[in-house]
C-alpha cells in the first residue's frame, strides 16, 4: 500500500487544481449541457402568437391549393385522362417513364406521381385546416370567440373543398374530422360526399357573405354554395343518387346574391390582372414573385414562343390538343382562337414566322415539337417567366349557370337551360344569332368523333358509338371550360370516360373513374384498401 | 462574473470525479516486494539521451522497476548475477547481465515492425500489442504524384478500405467506404482527426503527412463512439521532435492531366454521312450549320498542375518546432475549372520542469481559391452535357461574333455559358491548437488539448448579358453573392495511468471531450445590371432588388457533442492481451430523453508465438490472434430534428397583401436517438521468415441497429411525408486479408509485395420498428432524371444495398422495340410494359476490391507499380442510356446506330432497361512511380535528393463501356454513372524531393 500513497501523494493540492482550472477552461460552457440552441426557425415552445399571426397560420390552410396549376397537379389529372390534352413523346422527350401514356391510356398505378401529388396536396390541406382548428380551439391564441366561430367555419368550408377533389379522384379516403395523432381510417365514396355535404351546410350562415379584396381567395357563403353545387351536380357518380334540384338550389343561392356576374370579354377571366373580374367567386391567386405555382403554361409552350411573347424563360413544350376536339368546334365559335394557340407563331419584336403550330398529331408514341395546338387560354404577358401571374378562376360565375343548365336540362326543361347556354355562348360570337342554341339541340349527341386515330388522322378503331345523352351539353362544357382541370369530371357524368375510344385511347373499365391509391400512402397506413381494380 | 464562476465550479468537480474514478479503479493493483542486491545505473538512446520510463525486469522473476525522469533506475534483485530485460516501446529490448557496478544502458531504435507504434486514439500503442483491427501507414508507403487528398496517400494500401475519386473535379474530395454500407442516412464518411483533433481530408497538405493510421473495427472505434461507425482515419503531421537536426525538406511536383477516356459522339463528318445516308433528325441535329466544331476540345484542355511543399523541422532539448508552407496550383481538364490551395502550418514543442510539462501550439491556416462555374460550385454539369449533345455542324460564333443559339429545349452552347460566366469561391480555414501535458510521475500523467477552427468561405458568382440567363431568360445579368462562417470549438482532458508489475502491463485512460459548432451565414441574388463591369462586385447597382426579384437569405445553426470516455489495456507476459473502452456520450440533435448513448468496446489478443511450444519454431517471428466487439454511434445527420419548429413559409394573399404564412418546419421526432452498430471482429496477424511474409486476416460482422431513416408516415396525422427516425437494422460482413511479401531483399536490390483483399456482404434486415412500418417492405430510390423520370434502385428487405431494380430487356422487335422479359418469364414489347414488370437487375456495390503494390529498390533507383481493382458489380451507363439512341432530339454515340442485340437499331424512346445495367469489373493501374535518389557522395549540403515520374490513373481494364468504372458508390443509389460526371482523369507527374 506504500506505493499507492506514494502516487496518490504527487496529486498535491496544486496539481490538483492545476487540472481542474484545465477542465474548467476547456468546458466554459458547460460540462454536459447538451440543449439545442435555435437561431433561424421559432420553435413551438418558445412561440407566442400576436394578432398577425392567426392569419399566417391560416393561410397554410390554403397555399396548398396552388398545386392546381403546378407540375403535376390537379391540371394533369383532370386533363391528362380526358380527350383533350395529349402528352406524346416529342424529340425532346415527354415519355418520362411513360407516365403521360398511362394518364391518356388509363393505365395509371399506384406509383404515377399525377394522382399521388393530389392525395398528397389535399391532404395537406386538410391536416393544416384541422391544425388552425386544433391551434384556434386551444386558448394560446389572442382571438374574440366571434373570431374563433369565423375562423373555424371557414377552416371546415376549405377542408371540404379539399375533400371535394378528393372525392371525384380517389373517392375512398379517410374523413379526418379532427388533428389527431391516430391513423386515419378509410370511409366509402358516398361517406366522404355526405360530409361534404353536411359540412358545407352547416358552416355556410357562419361564412361571410361580403365580396371584396378582404374575401378574395378565401371561402365565403359564395364559394361554399357553388363546392355544394359541384357536388350535387356530381352525386350521381359519387352516391349513387343525383340531386339535379339542389345544385340548382345552391346555383339560385349565388345568382340571387347579384354579386357575381358573367365577364363581358371571355379572354379577360384569364388574363394575367383577372383579380378584378366579376366572375371570380373563388380564385387561387398567383403571383410571378410571390406565389408561384403556375406552370402548366411551361409544359404546354414551346421553347420557341419566348420570342412569340417576350418570354424571360423557355417552356417545356409537351401538351397539345387532340385534333378531335378540335373538330367540334363551330369556325365562329370565339373561344377555338381564344382557347388555343393554332398556326403561324409571330415574334413579338420583329412580327416574323417563329414557327407553325399544326393541329395532326401522328401518335402519343411520336410527334414532332411543332404538331399540336397549345393552350394559350392563360394569358402570357411579356417577361413571364416559370410561373404566371393569372389567378385561376376555380370557380367561376359562367360555371354557376352552366351547372344550372345542365341541371334544368337533365330535370326536363331544356328551354330554359338552352337560355342559359346561349347567354354564355353570346359574349364568344360575333354575330349573336350564331350564339343561338336551342333545348333540342343541347339533348343531341356530341359533335366529337370518337374513335381512335391512325397516324395519318384517319379513325382506324370506332369503339363504342352509341349516342351521348345530353352530348351537345358536354361539348358545350368543353369549349367554355376547356383547360379549367375539370374535364375528366364532366366526362365521367355524361358517361363517356369509361366508354369511348378517341385519339390513341380505348376503355379500360368503370374502375378508372377512380385513381388507385397510392403506394407510400398504403406503406404508411395499413388502414387503407387500394381502390377496386387495382393492385 | 458570478454565474460564470457558477458554471466553472460545477463544471470542474463533476468532470473530476469521472476522472477519479478511472484513476482510483487501476490503483487498487498494488504491489510490493523484497530484495537482496540493489543494482542502479543509466539508460539512454544511442544519442546519449536519458530514456524515462524503461521497465527493468529481473529476467524469469517478476521484480521489476522503471527508470525515472533521468534515466536512472534501482533494482534489488532477488539473486546474484541476475539477468536485467531493459524494454521500452520502440525500442528493441536488451538482456544485461549486472556485473556488480553501475550500469550504462545503450537502448537501440527497434525497426521490428512488432514494435512499430501505431495510433489507437487517444493514445499509441505497440502495434504487437494492438488486439483490433488497425492498419498503419507511413509515408514512405503513400502514393506517390498527383494526389489529390489525405485519402489518396492509402488508395488501395488498406484492406477493406475503398478510396476512389469518381470525379475529376479538382475541388472534390476522394470517397471513402470502410467495410460496406453500415449506415443508410449517417453516409460514410469516416471520422477524420488531424493530429488527434476532428478535422478533413483537406485540413493538410498530402505532402505535410508522415503516417495515417486506420481504426477499422468496433472495438477500436469505440472509444469515439459517435462517427466510429465508418471508421477513424488518423493523420499525423510531419511534426518536429527534441534533440533533432535542423533539417529542410523540399517537395515539389508538376502534373499534366488529361480526360482519362472521351465518348464517341458523331462528329460533323460523320453526322453529315448519316444525313445523307437519309435519316432524318429532329431537334438539335435537323440540319447541317455547315460549321465543323468539336464541342468537348472547345470546352476542355490539357490542365497543368504544381505542388511545392516546404517543411523545417529541428529541436533541441526544451524546444521543437515544425513549420511548413504547401502550394497547390490544380487546373481542371475544363475550361475555367481550377483550385488553388495555399496551407501553412506551425507547430511548437516546449519541454519544461525536467521534461514533466509539455506544451504544444500549433496553427494551421490554408486558403482556398477556386473558380465557381455554378452559382458556389466550382463546376456546372450542365455545361458538360451540352458539349456533348450540342449539333456538331454549329459554330461556336455566328456571323456577327456573338455566341450561336438556337431555341432548342435545353440547349445552349456550352462555351459562351463558360466564358459568360464568371465567379469565384474563397475558403479561409484556420485552427488554432494548444496543448499541455504533465507527468505527475512515472505511472500518471494528465493531458489537456484546446483546438479553435473557424472556416469562411466568400463566394461570388455572375453571369454577363451575352449569357443565355439574359440572352434566352431576360435576367439582363445574374449576379450572386454568398458568405458563410463556421467556427467551433474543441477541448479534450485525460489522464493516463502505465505501470508494469512483473509480467503484468496495466495502463489506464480516462477522459473527457467537448465539442460545439456553429454555422452561419448569407446570401443575395440581383438581376438587371446597368453594366457587365461589376460583375458580383456591386450588387446593389442591380434594378432587380427593385422589381421584387432579387433574392437574400441567411441562417445559423449550432450543436454540441460531448463525451466521457475510459480505457484499460492489460497484458500478460506478453502473450495475453486484453482491452476494455468505454465513451459515454451525448449529441444535442437527438431528443430530451436520448441524447446521451454508451459505446463499450472489448478486445482480446493471444500472441501465439511468444508461446513455450512455439520458441523453437524459429521461421514463425509474429502469430497472434485477436477478437473485438465494439459497439458505435451514428449521430442524427441534422441538427434540430427532434425539435418542433415554425417557419415562415410560401407568401398568402390576405385582403390584397402578400403574407408569408407560418407552417411547422418538419415532423419532429422527440424519440430520435442514436443509431448504434454492434462489431465483432475476429483477425490473425502473423509474421515469418523474418517478416518476408507478414500480414494479418481480419472477418468482421457488423449490424447496425435503430438505424436513422427519413422514413415514410401517413399525412395526416403527420405534416410532412417524412420524418427522422430509428428505423432499419443493415447487417455487414467480410473478409480482409493483407499480406506483405519481400520475394527479394538485398544490398543492392530488393522487391516488397503488398496485396489486399476485402470482400464486403450487405444485408437490410428490416426497416420497420414498432412505430414506423412498411406495408411493403422495400422503397424504391435513386432517379434517372428527365425524360425517363423513374426510379433507378429498390431498397428491400432481405436484400442488400443498391440492387438495381427496373425493366430486363432480351431482345429488340423488328421495328426497334425493346422487349421486356416479365419477372414471371413472359415477353412483351416495352411499350407495354408497367412499373409493376420491374425486377432485380443487379447491384451497385462491389462484392471485393483487391490491390497489389509493387515496390522494386535497385541501388539508387526505385520503381512502384499499383494495381487496384473491384469485382463482381454492375453500373448502369447512363450516357449509353441517354445518348445510345438515334431517336432523341441531340447529338448521340456513334453506337446508337449499331444494331441491337444484332437485330435492329433502336427506334424505342429512351428507357431504363438492364441493356444499359453493365459489369463495372476493373484492374486499374493506379500509379506507376520511378524514382532517383542521388548517391549521398555526390551531395555536399544536401542529405537526399530525389527524382521522380509518376502517372496516376494510367490505364483502366474492364469491359465497362463508359468513362470510369469507378462511379459513385455511396448513397442508396450506388453505381449510377451520372451522364454529367465530371470526367475522371489520368495525370502524369515530375516530382523532386530535397532534404538540406
Amino acid at each position: 500500500m506504500k506505493n499507492l500513497f506514494n502516487q496518490l501523494s504527487f496529486l498535491k493540492k496544486k496539481i490538483l487544481y492545476f487540472g481542474l482550472i484545465i477542465i474548467a477552461g476547456l468546458s466554459l460552457s458547460g460540462c454536459t449541457d447538451l440543449n439545442e440552441e435555435v437561431f433561424s426557425e421559432v420553435t413551438e415552445s418558445n412561440f407566442v402568437a400576436s394578432q398577425s399571426d392567426i392569419v399566417a397560420i391560416m393561410a397554410s390552410a390554403y397555399t396548398p391549393l396552388r398545386y392546381v396549376m403546378d407540375w403535376q397537379g390537379l391540371f394533369d389529372v383532370q386533363e391528362e385522362p380526358g380527350d383533350m390534352f395529349v402528352t406524346p413523346t416529342r424529340p425532346n422527350g415527354w415519355d418520362d417513364g411513360g407516365t403521360y401514356k398511362r394518364m391518356h391510356f388509363h393505365e395509371w398505378t399506384k406509383t404515377d406521381w399525377q394522382p399521388r401529388n393530389t392525395w398528397i396536396t389535399c391532404f395537406n390541406g386538410i391536416n393544416a385546416a384541422n391544425r388552425v382548428m386544433l391551434q384556434m380551439e386551444s386558448g394560446n391564441f389572442p382571438i374574440s370567440e366571434e373570431q374563433k366561430v369565423a375562423i373555424l367555419a371557414e377552416m371546415r368550408a376549405v377542408r371540404a373543398l379539399y375533400y371535394s377533389i378528393l372525392v371525384d379522384t380517389h373517392g375512398n379516403v379517410p374523413i379526418i374530422p379532427n388533428y389527431s395523432d391516430q391513423l386515419p381510417v378509410q370511409n366509402t365514396r358516398v361517406e366522404v360526399y355526405n360530409f361534404i355535404v353536411s359540412e358545407l351546410n352547416e358552416v355556410i350562415p357562419q361564412l361571410p357573405s361580403k365580396v371584396d379584396k378582404s374575401t378574395y381567395g378565401r371561402m365565403t357563403q359564395w364559394s361554399a354554395y357553388h363546392v355544394l353545387a359541384r357536388v350535387y351536380l356530381n352525386a350521381e357518380v359519387y352516391s349513387g343518387t343525383a340531386q339535379w334540384q339542389k345544385c340548382i338550389e345552391a346555383c339560385d343561392k349565388i345568382i340571387q346574391s347579384g354579386l357575381f356576374r358573367k365577364s363581358d370579354s371571355y379572354k379577360a377571366i384569364f388574363s394575367a390582372t383577372n383579380e378584378t373580374n366579376p366572375e371570380m367567386v373563388f380564385a387561387i391567386p398567383y403571383d410571378q414573385k410571390y406565389a408561384g405555382g403556375f406552370s402548366a403554361h411551361m409544359k404546354m409552350l414551346l421553347p420557341g414562343h419566348r420570342k412569340v411573347f417576350g418570354m424571360e424563360t423557355q417552356p417545356w413544350g409537351g401538351s397539345s390538343c387532340n385534333p378531335q376536339f378540335i373538330d367540334t368546334y363551330n369556325p365562329k365559335d370565339n373561344r377555338l382562337k381564344d382557347t388555343w394557340l393554332m398556326g403561324n407563331q409571330y415574334n413579338a419584336e420583329n412580327g416574323n414566322v417563329e414557327f407553325v403550330l399544326t393541329k395532326e398529331m401522328p401518335s402519343i408514341y411520336s410527334c414532332d415539337a411543332t404538331q399540336g395546338f397549345r393552350c394559350g387560354k392563360y394569358q402570357i404577358q411579356t417577361g413571364a417567366t416559370g410561373s404566371l401571374n393569372n389567378d385561376l378562376p376555380f370557380l367561376r360565375y359562367t360555371d354557376v349557370l352552366m351547372m344550372k343548365a345542365e341541371c334544368l336540362l337533365r330535370t326536363g326543361q331544356s328551354d330554359a337551360a338552352a337560355q342559359l347556354v346561349t347567354e354564355v355562348r353570346t359574349r364568344s360570337f360575333d354575330n349573336p344569332a350564331d350564339a343561338v342554341v336551342t333545348g333540342a339541340e343541347l339533348q343531341q349527341n356530341s359533335g366529337f368523333k370518337y374513335g381512335t386515330l391512325a397516324e395519318d388522322g384517319t379513325i382506324d378503331q370506332l369503339g363504342d358509338q352509341s349516342t351521348v345523352q345530353y352530348g351537345r351539353f358536354l361539348d358545350e362544357l368543353g369549349w367554355e371550360f376547356a383547360a379549367e382541370a375539370r374535364r375528366r369530371t364532366d366526362m365521367i357524368r355524361f358517361g363517356v370516360y369509361q366508354k369511348k375510344n378517341w385519339y390513341n385511347h380505348v376503355p379500360k373499365g368503370d374502375y378508372t373513374t377512380l385513381f388507385p391509391i397510392g403506394l407510400e400512402e398504403l406503406n404508411t397506413n395499413k388502414n387503407l384498401k387500394q381502390n377496386p381494380g387495382y393492385l | 462574473m458570478k454565474p460564470v464562476m457558477q458554471v466553472f465550479k460545477s463544471t470542474a468537480t463533476s468532470c473530476y470525479r469521472d476522472k477519479m474514478f478511472f484513476t482510483i479503479l487501476f490503483l487498487f493493483v498494488a504491489f510490493s516486494s523484497f530484495s537482496q542486491q540493489k543494482i542502479s545505473g543509466t539508460i539512454t538512446d544511442k544519442d546519449n539521451l536519458p530514456l524515462p520510463g524503461v521497465s527493468v525486469l529481473e529476467k524469469n522473476t517478476t521484480n521489476a522497476v522503471t527508470s525515472d525522469f533521468d534515466g536512472k533506475f534501482e533494482i534489488n534483485t532477488k539473486g546474484n548475477n541476475a539477468i536485467l530485460v531493459f524494454s521500452y516501446v520502440g525500442l528493441k529490448s536488451k538482456e544485461v547481465k549486472s556485473d556488480g557496478k553501475k550500469l550504462k544502458v545503450v537502448l537501440e531504435a527497434d525497426v521490428n515492425e512488432l514494435t512499430e507504434v501505431v495510433l489507437i486514439g487517444y493514445g499509441s500503442q505497440k502495434k504487437g500489442d494492438v488486439t483490433s483491427a488497425i492498419a498503419s501507414v507511413k509515408s514512405e508507403d503513400f502514393v506517390q504524384g498527383n494526389v489529390r487528398d489525405a485519402a489518396q496517400l492509402i488508395q488501395g494500401k488498406v484492406a477493406g478500405l475503398s478510396v476512389s475519386a469518381p470525379s475529376g473535379d479538382p475541388t472534390a474530395s476522394s470517397q471513402i467506404q470502410l467495410r460496406g454500407f453500415s449506415s443508410i442516412s449517417g453516409g460514410s464518411d469516416p471520422l477524420v482527426l488531424v493530429d488527434g483533433v476532428p478535422g478533413n481530408l483537406n485540413t493538410v497538405a498530402p505532402e505535410d503527412i508522415a503516417s495515417i493510421d486506420v481504426l477499422k473495427d468496433g472495438s477500436a472505434t469505440a472509444i469515439y463512439g459517435t462517427r466510429g461507425t465508418n471508421g477513424v482515419i488518423i493523420i499525423t503531421t510531419k511534426s518536429g521532435s527534441y534533440n533533432s537536426k535542423p533539417t529542410i525538406e523540399y517537395n515539389g511536383y508538376s502534373t499534366v492531366s488529361t480526360i482519362s477516356r472521351k465518348m464517341n459522339f458523331l462528329d460533323a463528318g460523320q453526322l453529315r454521312e448519316k444525313m445523307a445516308e437519309g435519316y432524318k433528325f429532329i431537334g438539335a441535329n435537323n440540319e447541317d450549320f455547315g460549321a465543323n466544331t468539336d464541342w468537348l476540345d472547345e470546352i476542355t484542355r490539357t490542365a497543368l498542375s504544381q505542388t511545392h511543399n516546404l517543411l523545417f523541422r529541428g529541436g533541441n532539448d526544451d524546444t521543437n518546432i515544425s513549420a511548413s508552407v504547401n502550394y497547390k496550383g490544380a487546373e481542371g481538364i475544363f475550361e475555367k475549372s481550377d483550385n488553388t490551395r495555399l496551407t501553412g502550418r506551425v507547430d511548437v514543442g516546449h519541454s519544461m520542469f525536467d521534461k514533466r510539462l509539455k506544451t504544444n501550439i500549433g496553427f494551421i491556416a490554408s486558403e482556398q481559391i477556386y473558380n465557381a462555374l455554378g452559382d458556389g460550385t466550382s463546376f456546372n454539369p450542365y455545361i458538360y452535357r451540352q458539349a456533348l449533345i450540342r449539333n456538331p455542324t454549329e459554330p461556336v460564333k455566328d456571323a456577327n461574333g456573338k455566341w450561336y443559339e438556337r431555341d432548342v429545349y435545353f440547349y445552349d452552347n456550352p462555351v459562351g455559358y463558360i466564358e459568360e460566366t464568371m465567379g469565384e469561391n474563397r475558403a479561409r480555414n484556420t485552427r488554432f491548437d494548444f496543448s499541455m501535458s504533465y507527468d505527475f510521475n512515472k505511472y500518471f500523467k494528465l493531458k489537456g488539448v484546446y483546438t479553435r477552427k473557424g472556416n469562411s468561405i466568400m463566394r461570388g458568382f455572375y453571369q454577363t448579358k451575352n449569357h443565355v440567363s439574359t440572352v434566352k431568360y431576360g435576367q439582363d445579368g445574374f449576379a450572386s453573392r454568398s458568405a458563410e462562417d463556421y467556427r467551433g470549438n474543441y477541448g479534450e482532458f485525460t489522464l493516463d495511468y502505465k505501470q508494469s508489475f512483473g509480467k503484468h502491463n496495466f495502463t489506464a485512460l480516462g477522459g473527457y471531450n467537448y465539442e460545439d459548432n456553429v454555422t452561419e451565414g448569407f446570401f443575395a441574388t440581383n438581376r438587371r445590371f446597368p453594366t457587365d463591369a461589376f460583375t458580383y462586385n456591386n450588387i446593389g447597382s442591380g434594378q432587380g432588388l427593385q422589381l421584387g426579384e432579387a433574392g437574400m437569405g441567411s441562417y445559423k445553426n449550432s450543436n454540441t457533442l460531448i463525451a466521457f470516455f475510459g480505457r484499460m489495456t492489460y497484458s500478460y507476459d506478453n502473450k495475453y492481451l486484453f482491452m476494455a473502452s468505454i465513451r459515454h456520450e451525448g449529441s444535442s440533435r437527438f431528443g430530451e430523453d436520448n441524447k446521451w448513448g454508451n459505446f463499450p468496446g472489448v478486445s482480446a489478443g493471444w500472441r501465439v508465438n511468444n508461446e513455450e511450444f512455439l520458441s523453437d519454431v524459429k521461421w514463425v517471428n509474429n502469430l497472434k490472434l485477436r477478437a473485438g466487439f465494439g459497439v458505435t454511434g451514428i449521430n442524427a445527420g441534422q441538427n434540430y430534428q427532434s425539435l418542433s419548429g415554425l417557419t415562415y413559409g410560401n407568401y398568402f394573399l390576405n385582403d390584397g397583401k402578400w403574407i408569408r404564412e407560418l407552417v411547422p418546419t418538419r415532423n419532429a421526432n422527440p424519440d430520435l436517438k442514436w443509431e448504434k452498430k454492434e462489431e465483432l471482429n475476429f483477425g490473425l496477424d502473423f509474421g515469418f521468415l523474418d517478416d518476408r511474409i507478414s500480414g494479418a486476416i481480419d472477418y468482421y460482422s457488423r449490424r447496425t441497429k435503430d438505424a436513422l431513416m427519413d422514413y415514410s408516415v401517413p399525412t395526416p396525422p403527420y405534416f410532412y411525408g417524412t420524418i427522422a427516425a430509428n428505423a432499419a437494422e443493415i447487417t455487414n460482413s467480410g473478409l480482409e486479408i493483407l499480406l506483405n511479401v519481400i520475394p527479394v531483399k538485398t544490398e543492392n536490390f530488393s522487391w516488397t509485395a503488398n496485396l489486399t483483399f476485402s470482400t464486403n456482404k450487405n444485408r437490410i434486415v428490416s426497416l420497420s420498428n414498432d412505430k414506423f412500418q412498411l406495408t411493403n417492405d422495400f422503397f424504391d430510390t435513386g432517379y434517372t432524371g428527365e425524360p425517363i423520370q423513374i426510379s433507378t434502385h429498390r431498397v428491400q428487405e432481405g436484400q442488400p444495398i443498391g440492387n438495381f431494380y427496373g425493366l430486363k430487356s432480351v431482345d429488340i422487335t423488328d421495328d426497334g422495340i425493346w422487349i421486356i422479359e416479365k419477372p414471371d418469364g413472359t415477353r412483351i414489347p416495352a411499350t407495354e410494359a408497367t412499373t409493376e414488370d420491374r425486377q432485380i437487375l443487379g447491384n451497385g456495390l462491389p462484392t471485393s476490391y483487391y490491390s497489389i503494390n509493387n515496390t522494386v529498390r535497385y541501388k539508387n533507383w526505385d520503381m512502384n507499380v499499383n494495381l487496384r481493382g473491384a469485382m463482381d458489380y454492375q453500373i448502369l451507363n447512363f450516357s449509353r442510356m441517354f445518348y445510345e439512341n438515334p431517336t432523341i432530339a441531340y447529338n448521340t454515340l456513334d453506337s446508337a446506330y449499331d444494331k441491337v442485340y444484332g437485330k435492329a437499331v433502336l427506334n424505342d424512346v429512351q428507357r431504363y432497361v438492364s441493356y444499359y445495367v453493365e459489369d463495372g469489373d476493373f484492374l486499374k493501374i493506379d500509379n506507376i512511380t520511378i524514382g532517383f535518389t542521388l548517391p549521398k557522395t555526390s551531395l555536399k549540403f544536401i542529405q537526399a535528393l530525389r527524382i521522380y515520374a509518376a502517372g496516376n490513373n494510367v490505364a483502366t481494364f474492364t469491359k465497362y463501356k463508359g468513362i470510369d468504372p469507378e462511379v459513385n458508390r455511396q448513397g442508396l443509389d450506388p453505381g449510377n454513372d451520372d451522364r454529367d460526371k465530371y470526367p475522371s482523369t489520368r495525370s502524369f507527374s515530375l516530382g523532386l524531393n530535397i532534404t538540406l
